[in-house]
């Protein structure tokens, strides 16, 4: 039952882990895009301003997959193993009950 | 301090304003849900939502500002301070999701959720801009 534990819990921060690499590809994007609008404002100042609200709208559909792993991240840390501790917990429970399992 | 840039608060107030709806949204799930599982809605839930989307409406704010700052500057630097600004707003919503998990007033749930709504709202974004349009149009 302990490994069980264990092995859920040990699962959901590897989850977590490997969801939060999707964190650094929005970072880089942004920059690109940024470092790209400033040439481009460079070249024409006159549309700054079309060029900011561009940008904020860009920034914040790039980041958009950053903030989904996140998200997922901290489902998995905070949510998932309460949950599927309670569900094996029960399923062993119920197996003891049937005299199945012999904990 | 730099002076805001008026499109900064503009599409803040866009965003804060379609999540705002989007979290009352949110909230009514939550009451329809609670018919079948008990305690699916209470107290927590409604104070969840609230913290949550002052976090997902301050994250955009912040990325704005960064957005302005990163523009007047060389293209290295702009590359850099972006980076760096998104790497600090995620961690900023990581340390409000945990602040939250140890504080028993607020569902975590509800607290998470919200941080996607600005993304939602941006794709009624062209929308909102074709009405406007429209009306402008009509008078």
């Amino acid at each position: 039952m302990t490994l069980a534990i264990g092995i859920i819990l040990g699962c959901c921060a590897l989850g977590a882990g490997i969801a939060m690499i999707a964190g650094i590809g929005p970072g880089i994007g942004e920059g690109q895009a940024v470092a790209k609008a400033c040439e481009a404002i460079g070249r024409q100042p006159e549309s700054k301003g079309a060029v900011t609200t561009t940008m904020i709208m860009g920034c914040a559909i790039a980041e958009t997959t950053g903030l989904y792993a996140l998200v997922i991240a901290i489902l998995l840390i905070f949510v998932a193993p309460n949950m599927m501790v309670g569900v094996l917990t029960d399923a062993m429970e119920a197996m003891s009950a049937k005299g199945l399992f012999i904990a | 301090m730099k002076k805001i840039d008026p499109i900064v608060w503009k599409e803040t107030g866009f965003i804060a304003a379609v999540s705002f709806t989007f979290s009352v949204f949110m909230q009514s799930i939550f009451l329809i849900v609670s018919n079948w599982v008990e305690d699916a809605w209470n107290y927590t839930v409604i104070l969840g939502n609230l913290y949550g989307y002052f976090f997902a409406v301050l994250n955009f704010f912040l990325m704005c500002l960064s957005i302005q700052k990163a523009l007047g500057k060389e293209q290295k630097d702009a590359a850099n301070i972006l980076r760096l600004s998104q790497m600090l707003r995620l961690l900023m919503l990581f340390v409000a999701a945990l602040i939250a998990y140890f504080i028993p007033a607020f569902n975590i749930i509800a607290v998470v959720i919200p941080f996607i709504f600005p993304r939602i709202a941006i794709t009624f974004r062209p929308l909102a801009s074709k009405i406007k349009q429209r009306r402008n149009k009509n008078g």
